[in-house]
């Protein structure tokens, strides 16, 4: 069952500009995750990185509020401009990543390798709440999982979602919740849509 | 927390290197090898001027890698409470003096990409120690420092010994550089670092801040916060019917056992609780991260392990 | 000081794992009162305390040499339960140097450290180790240094770097561990890392020993100890082996209790490193069985006291849920309700 007291747990703010940055760079998962900014909303520039889906995405281009916008064909596509965007970054640039946890974390991941502290990376949850479960027996990873107690696609142990959350691993713990009795199982149930 | 006692240390060396400027290279008294540091690491040596004493923190400008010496550099401020006016009139080869075992306020990230370190006059020594350690790291690192044009001799010799990186002195004043400059152009996951005067300290990590620079990067050296000291004041312990006089020097809780009584105490830290006591009459200066800030605020308890009086006396119930 | 070794002991399969007569009655019992809770319970640790476990920086005791093998036979099966983040590597040089130092001043018959310049030659007698190395490069050590050195220490240790008035937990040896993973929890903040822990984050414990452990001094160490109980004289109850381990907890029978049912108490140590400036910590594990603990009159009817009146939460948490009722039904005849000395001192000398 999920505990928000957990500290694990990210705790996911709603998306807010840090105002001392020097430029903003949004990474969204989604067109529609991207934050409304009016042109004004800060003195440093922003910009916009978006993963459309489409293999015929290219190039950048300036919206009406002075955003400048550019989309990515896929996740894989994004982080891989990302991480030679980061290379000839300064200090003073301040990351903001919205979607999934999947996706957030993937993120955090690169902007970790390349020296981004905690108040300079801004996650922001948007979308589904299903978790990518990692299983602490077999190091496998189960993906998009929505239950409780899940089957690992690994070893195939049944897994209890324990609210525990690795932001290296990007993804929350699994351990066999029938590993003293095997098939004593609680209810599985719907936790995370 | 406990005290692990202090070192006696001998200097075996020193010498001026400048009109202000005095080198002192100490070694442990009975020659056995000195506990070992890290870059950014000082010595709070306690001195005694017959009846006056002084406890003054410096950094260690080096290390010998065998532990054998501790170097420091202290310049001469004759306003000051004094203690490095005894050290320049009164400290010399052979003299034992007495020091805490070393501490460490201004360590070095071990996650930056790249350190850059901004340094103002005597703000130099720390970052002696820095550079030592630097050149065997592959981590690229920066180094600027301001000084009078007068001592630009004296800190080119200092700063002679660093290979590697880029060194540059500058005989002027920050103000007349262009910070906003530097502070603009650094790659991401580069760590600031800034020793000196009080004012120059402020000045550049104010100029790093309206840069976007995050806290996360910013580091300063600052003696501050250290528990023991404080004004010194009468406690009064109710029950037990005694006065104590709590030195500057000492804490309360150590006043309070060395007049023969032993209230609970456990971490000595201001974290655990233990020694938690009443306060009958008078007003806490509370230093502990126990009781939350009702509490401070209402003054009614206090830990004696860390916490002073503000005025000049307290009385207790202990 | 001569400590009888006993180096055939195991930890898994037939568990010959025992306690000598001395080795219970040095125990570090952790119960000094009826009721356990709680706390910020961190102290200095000085070579003082109610059990010789608490005389020396890190306590060599009867089980050193099989804990050692125990240590190498889980990281055959599994490498990575030894991991630290490249850039912990001063720290790494930080702990060899500590527990070298330490080992050699604190058990001079068993171990030695000679240095000249750089060079060190480091002599572990019970190992039958000696190694000439040079301090500061990693390429003269068989293993990376943190892993050479704690290959040769009983209980588990994490590397701590302080960043950002936090403490993230970037490295670790982990084969003795109670229900926690190095290779989930490695990176993690100081709170995301007791995350799972009922009870103390609400009553603020973990603000207040992080504050505290920010603060911590070179060569002032402090101690504290923590408790849970296992199935079995098993060290490695991973999270990674839970399958392994977990059936255990079915076995338990009113006859098989004092044998099988153990207190696990951990020794848990800080140091703030000297180069690094990073903390070290220690979680040394001592078993004991409730048979073996029973012997001591004023730890059975406390015990009895403590499992007896735990709050449920810490029940569910420690794992206890299977077998603490048998347990308590055990202890509970032999506790006749008497007032018990405050402490957890033994208050005997000989069994």
């Amino acid at each position: 069952m999920p505990s928000p007291s957990i500290p694990s747990r990210p705790k996911y703010k709603p998306f807010a500009l840090i105002p001392t940055a020097r430029t903003h760079l949004i990474i969204a998962e989604h067109a529609e995750n991207l934050p409304d900014l009016p042109a004004g909303s800060s003195e440093a520039p922003i910009e916009f990185w978006v993963v459309v889906n489409d293999a015929r995405a290219i190039g950048t281009q300036r919206l009406n509020s002075g955003i400048e916008i550019t989309r990515y064909r896929s996740v894989p596509h994004l982080l891989d401009q990302l991480a030679h965007r980061l290379e000839r970054e300064y200090v003073g640039l301040q990351l903001y990543a919205i979607g999934t946890e999947p996706f957030i974390w993937d993120v955090a991941r690169l902007s970790r390798a390349h020296g981004l502290d905690r108040d300079e990376f801004h996650p922001t949850h948007s979308g589904t709440l299903r978790r990518r479960v990692y299983c602490v027996h077999c190091r496998s990873f189960t993906d998009n999982v929505s239950t409780n107690i899940v089957a690992c696609s690994g070893c195939g142990a049944q897994l209890q979602v324990r609210d525990h959350f690795s932001q290296r691993l990007a993804a929350f713990m699994g351990f066999q919740v029938d590993a003293e009795v095997p098939g004593e199982l609680p209810p599985i149930e719907e936790a995370y849509p | 927390m406990s005290n692990p006692g202090t070192l006696a240390l001998r200097v075996r060396e020193a010498e001026m290197i400048a009109p202000l400027l005095k080198r002192f290279v100490l070694e442990s008294a009975d020659r056995a090898p000195l506990p070992s540091t890290g870059p950014g690491a000082h010595l709070r040596l306690m001195l005694k001027d017959g009846a006056r004493k002084y406890r003054n923190a410096y950094s260690i400008a080096a290390a010998a890698p065998d532990n054998s010496t501790y170097e420091i550099i202290v310049r001469r401020v004759p306003r000051s409470r004094g203690g490095s006016v005894f050290l320049h009139e009164h400290v010399d080869a052979g003299t034992i003096v007495e020091a805490d075992f070393p501490g460490n306020l201004f360590p070095l990230s071990q996650v930056a990409r790249k350190h850059l370190l901004i340094g103002g006059g005597i703000g130099i020594t720390p970052f002696l120690g820095y550079l030592a350690h630097l050149k065997g790291t592959p981590t690229p690192f920066e180094l600027h420092h301001f000084c009078r044009v007068e001592e630009e001799e004296t800190f080119g010799q200092l700063l002679r010994r660093a290979e590697g990186g880029k060194i540059h002195l500058h005989p002027e004043l920050v103000t007349e550089f262009d910070l906003a400059q530097l502070l603009r152009t650094q790659p991401l996951g580069t760590h600031l670092y800034v020793c000196g005067p009080e004012i120059f300290m402020d000045l550049v990590l104010a100029t790093a801040r309206s840069h976007g620079w995050p806290g996360s990067k910013l580091h300063s050296e600052s003696f501050g916060g250290a528990h023991a000291g404080g004004a010194p004041f009468v406690a009064v312990l109710k029950r037990s019917g005694l006065e104590i006089h709590v030195p500057e020097d000492q804490t309360l809780l150590e006043a309070i056992e060395a007049a023969g009584v032993e209230p609970p105490s456990l971490c000595r830290g201001g974290a655990c609780g233990q020694c938690m006591t009443e306060v009958l009459e008078g007003e806490p200066e509370h230093r502990d991260h126990y009781l939350s800030a009702e509490e401070h605020a209402a003054g009614r308890v206090m830990m004696i392990c860390v916490s002073r009086a503000k005025g000049e006396r307290i009385v207790l119930d202990l | 000081m001569t400590i009888a070794f006993k180096p055939a002991e195991t930890f898994h399969d037939d568990f010959t794992y025992r306690n000598s007569d001395a080795g219970i009655l040095r125990f570090p019992f952790p119960f000094g009162e009826d009721a356990y809770m709680y706390s910020v319970n961190i102290e200095p640790h000085v070579p003082a305390g109610p059990s010789p476990a608490y005389l020396h920086a890190f306590d060599v005791d009867e089980h050193y040499v099989a804990e050692c093998r125990e240590r190498a036979r889980v990281l055959a099966l599994d490498p990575s339960r030894c991991k630290v983040l490249p850039h912990m590597m001063t720290a790494q040089w930080d702990t060899l140097e500590l527990i070298m130092e330490s080992f050699a001043r604190d058990y001079p018959e068993y171990f030695s450290l000679a240095k000249n310049g750089s060079t060190w030659t480091w002599i572990n007698r019970p190992l039958g180790i000696e190694d000439k190395f040079t301090f500061g490069d990693a390429s003269t050590l068989p293993y990376e240094p943190f892993e050479y050195i704690t290959r040769q220490a009983q209980g588990d240790f994490t590397l701590q770097d302080q960043r950002n008035d936090n403490l993230f937990v970037d490295g670790g040896m982990v084969t003795t561990q109670a229900d926690w993973s190095l290779e989930f929890d490695i990176g993690m903040s100081f709170h995301e890392w007791h995350a799972p822990v009922p009870l103390a984050h609400q009553i603020g414990v973990f603000d207040r020993a992080l504050k505290f452990l920010l603060r911590l001094q070179q060569a002032q160490p402090v101690r504290r100890l923590n408790w849970t109980m296992t199935i079995n004289p098993r060290l490695d109850t991973s999270p990674e082996n839970y399958p392994v381990w977990g059936p255990d907890r079915t076995t338990v029978t009113p006859e098989n209790l004092p044998e099988k049912v153990h207190l696990r108490v951990e020794l848990q140590t800080l140091f703030r490193l000297p180069r690094s400036n990073a903390i070290l910590f220690g979680i040394r594990c001592y078993l004991a069985s409730v048979g073996e603990l029973a012997r001591v009159e004023k730890w059975r009817k406390r015990l009895h006291r403590v499992l007896r009146d735990l709050p449920p939460e810490l029940e569910g948490y420690k794992g206890l849920n299977r077998y603490r009722q048998m347990t308590i039904d055990y202890l509970a005849p032999f506790d006749d309700g008497a007032v018990l000395s405050k402490g957890p001192q033994p208050d005997q000398a000989s069994l």
